[in-house]
This record gives C-alpha cells, structure tokens and sequence, in this order.
C-alpha cells in the first residue's frame, strides 16, 4: 500500500541540489498559509488554546484561524 | 537555496553536537516528504547547550514565542521551548526544542550527542526514535511511521509499520516473536480485514495516550501562559525575554506536571 503520494516519494530520486530547490519552493509557497497555520504542531502547548486579540473574524476561519498568536497578533 | 532548518543544524553544532534535527525536517532529510514549515530539535540537556542555542537565536533576531523557558528546570520535565524569526527573504522561521522528547529514552537521547553521531555531517535523529516521536495525537504522522517503517530492517519494520500489507507481508517471517497485535492477528492467519481493524485499535490507543500526556501540560501551563500574554514576551529582545520569561515562569510554571500531578 503507498501511503504517501509519488510527489513524496519521488524525493528519493532527487540529488541533495534538486532537494534544497524543492523544499525552496514548496517552503515560499507555504508561507501563503502561515496567517492560518496553528500557533503549535510540535512540543506540549499543541492543545493550547492561546486567548485571541480580536483582529480576524472569528466566524467561516479554517480551525486555528481565530486564534492570533498572543505576542504577534494579525496584521491587516 | 538550502533547507535553512539543516543550516541552522549545522550551525548549532559548530562548536560541538548540541542539537539534533527532529520531527518533520527529520522526514525530509530522509527525503519522505516536504511535510513541515518549523523546525523542531532535540537538545542536549546541559546549560551549554542551552546558552549556545539562545546565542545562535540571538544572532538570527529570533524572539521568544509563548512556551517553555529554554531552561534546563522546565526542558528536564518534558516541556518545550519556541522562537521566531524571519529569514533574510522575510519567511517566517519557527524554531522548537525539547530535551525529553515523547517516547523516546534518556539513554537514546544521550547517545545522539555521543560517537559515532558525532562523525555524521549532520545530526538527525534516529529512525526508531523519530517514529516513536511521530506516535502523536495527529492522524497525519501515521503514513509516515509507514514509510520511515520501510527504512528499517524486516525485523523492526514488522514491529513499526502501519501499513497493513506490509504487516501482512512480513508477519510470518519476521514476526514470531512479535507481541504486537496487527502482527499476530497476520499470523493467526487472520485476514486482511482483521489487521487493519488491529493497526486502526493500535493508533487510535496511542493518539488517545499522547492526548491524554498533552492535557497534563495543557491544564498545568494554562496560568502561565496568560501572564507571558500579559508580559508580551515576544516584544522584547531575546537576552531580556528570557531573564522574563524564566521568572514568570518559575512563578507560574510546574517543572514537571507529569509528576506533580498539576
């Protein structure tokens, strides 16, 4: 069974030089996500509901969307 | 443009192995996938280490995110501590550590920043230890733990795996003296169907008992966080946040919950 698509797996085939320009980019693209991205996905605040200074709507975000981070809320 | 996460690996370990490259960045220097934005690492749990990594976050501008003090009292509990920085095309860099990672056993730890890791180019943890890491509450790690599985020889494979054909496919040979119920069902002669439903009850047991860890720093750090809200911790410039943030901390923030029952 693949568990992973073949766009993953097909980094085994890559040379260390292919590797860095493709996590390059996928790493620029990403950054388009990192107003909806969750204050955590490592260590042991993940479950951390972090209070949310009132500068997005709260209503029709993504899950982790309402939620600033405390010390850098949104900017608009 | 390199992976900035392996070049600042390399560059908290210039003046000796202090930090080894975990977690997600870990799945991609085994070239399994492009699957996390931070950077996660396991430290070393000396003061030295822990003033050296403040001094290469120093260096790139990084300021303190709410977390753990980089502080060997509350690392030693299994708390972790985060930064954040832009790098020099302005994309946000996340830098996360621990020293007790889930799952993983002191001595594994202690072993990563012994020889022969030491002649490596760059330290990464260990395959059987990151899997153990990715035994998370997330539903995403375990296709990962199935293919970081693959790395490994048919022995350990067969004790790791998620996917049920290889369970299958390995079950009889390598698994004789396995105690792991998807293996055993494999070799009861069970079907397909059967290990599935086994591998299903085996990560649903392990989501609900990292779950179940995470609610005991979740409920113990509540306090503590809303006074580093207040503080506005990440306003202020690394040296200074963290003479704060180590004394609201030491205030507000239990050592180790899992032992004070916090």
């Amino acid at each position: 069974m693949e568990l992973l698509s073949e766009d993953d797996l097909n980094l085994k085939e890559m040379t260390g030089e292919e590797l860095d320009r493709a996590w390059d980019l996928w790493f620029d693209l990403a950054q388009a996500t990192n107003e909806f991205d969750p204050p955590y996905t490592h260590g042991v605040f993940v479950l951390c509901e972090l209070d949310s200074a009132p500068t997005a709507p709260t209503q029709e975000s993504p899950p982790g969307a309402a939620t600033a981070h405390p010390e850098h809320p949104r900017r608009e | 443009m390199r992976n900035i996460y392996f070049d600042l690996t390399q560059e908290l370990n210039t003046e000796g192995p202090i930090a080894a490259l975990a977690s997600g960045q870990a799945v991609v220097f085994y070239r399994l996938a492009l699957m996390s934005k931070d950077g996660d690492w396991i430290l070393q749990e000396t003061p030295e280490a822990c003033r050296r990594a403040l001094t290469v976050l120093e260096k790139h501008g990084a300021h303190y995110r709410s977390g753990a003090p980089l502080d060997l009292r509350w690392l030693g509990g299994g708390w972790s501590s985060h930064f954040e920085f832009s790098d020099p095309q302005g994309r946000r860099i996340r830098c996360d550590f621990v020293t007790r990672p889930p799952r993983v056993r002191p001595e594994e730890v202690a072993a990563l920043f012994s020889p022969p890791h030491l002649l490596e180019p760059m330290l990464v943890v260990g395959l059987e230890p990151l899997i153990r890491m990715k035994r998370t509450q997330r539903a995403k790690d375990y296709p990962i733990i199935g293919e970081l599985s693959r790395l490994l020889s048919p022995e350990r494979e067969v004790e790791l795996t998620t996917d049920p054909d290889r369970v299958l496919a390995l079950a009889t040979v390598y698994g004789k003296n396995s105690e792991r119920m998807p293996v055993r069902a494999a070799r009861a002669g069970g079907s397909r169907e059967d290990v599935v439903v086994a591998l299903a009850r085996e990560a649903d047991r392990l989501q609900q008992e990292d779950r179940a860890r995470l609610d005991r720093y979740r409920l113990a750090s509540e306090p503590y966080l809303r006074e580093l809200q207040a503080a506005k911790i990440g306003d202020l410039a690394l040296p200074l946040a963290h003479e704060r943030i180590c004394e609201i901390a030491e205030r507000w923030l239990p050592f180790n919950p899992l032992e004070t029952g916090a």
